[in-house]
């Protein structure tokens, strides 16, 4: 499923006539396809510095409420909390949604153990398709790779579909109708509005819900 | 089209890709930290944990409807076909992620493949 993803990435390295190897290390690096992706736009556009950083700063805004959750989970997690601080670099949506959906079933000292695998193999799983992407760029046909830049956002959607938490599942339906027109509104700052709009609606409905039965 | 990269020399660019790296963890580092100083069964963390969820909706919401990059090349009929077929799927397995996915990647590749070659 990353690799799949980081494909579509990796071709977009090999049209910005950048190496491999920068490819892989912005990949591994950042660790967020829209920050990575707005990375190479910003270059391709020679966009001046500080306009980039904020760009691919704000891109990545997400990893900031991702963290709060996945660093508290590690809380009585031997391992987990004491390398907290290299956990988060290793999360993306993909590693924290496999750590969340197997929350329940996880004592809090096996977390640590299972991220810091699941993790690792998203790593090289990314750094593979990232390889791969770049090296098939110019073999594959367009239906191909547009298919495969596809796949990312459409696999999270039915990963949160599946959730069971009404809160999140609100959330996030929620989020879904907010996302296009709070992007129209203002494209900088959408996500961070949408997601606190959204999650508001979400979590005060949730409460409201549970008072009531 | 890659004009201001070809301008910048190759210690630039890796500067630059380290600054880039440097800005995201710094919201990593920052959630981490916050989470250290907030108690794990908290309201607020509850809350916290809803606005992820919204976050990445609306992103993947974004996509859809206002895409950037090579999806912009692909129409929002076949988009929004794709993923209504997926979550037909998705229902019809009882909530099942990789039927869901599946279907709606499968979908959408056929329905551009067929425009690319003039069938649709």
């Amino acid at each position: 499923m990353v690799a799949a993803s980081m494909v579509g990435y990796g071709a977009l390295v090999h049209s910005a006539d950048l190496s491999l190897a920068f490819g892989i290390v912005s990949t591994l690096g950042i660790w967020g396809l829209p920050g990575q992706v707005a990375f190479i736009e910003y270059m391709l556009l020679g966009a001046p510095l500080v306009s980039m950083m904020i760009g691919v700063s704000l891109a990545n805004m997400r990893f900031l409420p991702m963290s709060i959750s996945l660093a508290a989970l590690f809380r009585g997690s031997g391992s987990g909390w004491r390398w907290r601080y290299l956990w988060v670099q290793f999360m993306s949506v993909n590693t924290w949604v496999g750590l969340m959906r197997r929350v329940p079933e996880l004592t809090p000292d096996q977390r640590g153990a299972f991220y810091a695998g699941f993790s690792t193999i998203c790593l090289i799983a990314g750094a593979v398709g990232v390889s791969a992407g770049f090296l098939m760029a110019e073999a594959l046909p367009f239906f191909v790779t547009v298919s495969l830049v596809f796949l990312n956002p459409i696999y999270f959607a039915f990963v949160f579909a599946a959730m069971r938490a009404r809160a999140g599942l609100l959330a996030f339906a929620a989020g879904a109708v907010v996302g296009p027109p709070a992007y129209l509104l203002t494209p900088e700052w959408s996500l961070p509005l949408a997601g606190i709009i959204a999650g508001s609606v979400g979590h005060f409905t949730d409460q409201y819900l549970k008072a009531r039965t | 089209m890659s004009s201001g990269i070809q301008e910048m020399s190759a210690t630039g660019i890796w500067a630059l890709l380290f600054l880039a790296i440097a800005s995201t963890y710094l919201w990593r580092g920052l959630g981490t930290m916050i989470a250290a100083r907030i108690d794990p069964e908290s309201r607020v963390l509850q809350w916290v944990s809803c606005v992820a969820y919204g976050l990445l909706a609306a992103l993947i919401s974004r996509i859809l409807f206002l895409p950037v990059g090579v999806l912009e090349d692909t129409l929002l009929v076949d988009r929004l076909g794709a993923t209504a077929f997926g979550f037909l799927l998705f229902f019809v397995f009882k909530r099942h992620i990789g039927a869901g996915t599946l279907g709606a990647a499968g979908a959408f590749m056929l329905l551009v493949w067929a425009r690319t070659h003039g069938i649709l």
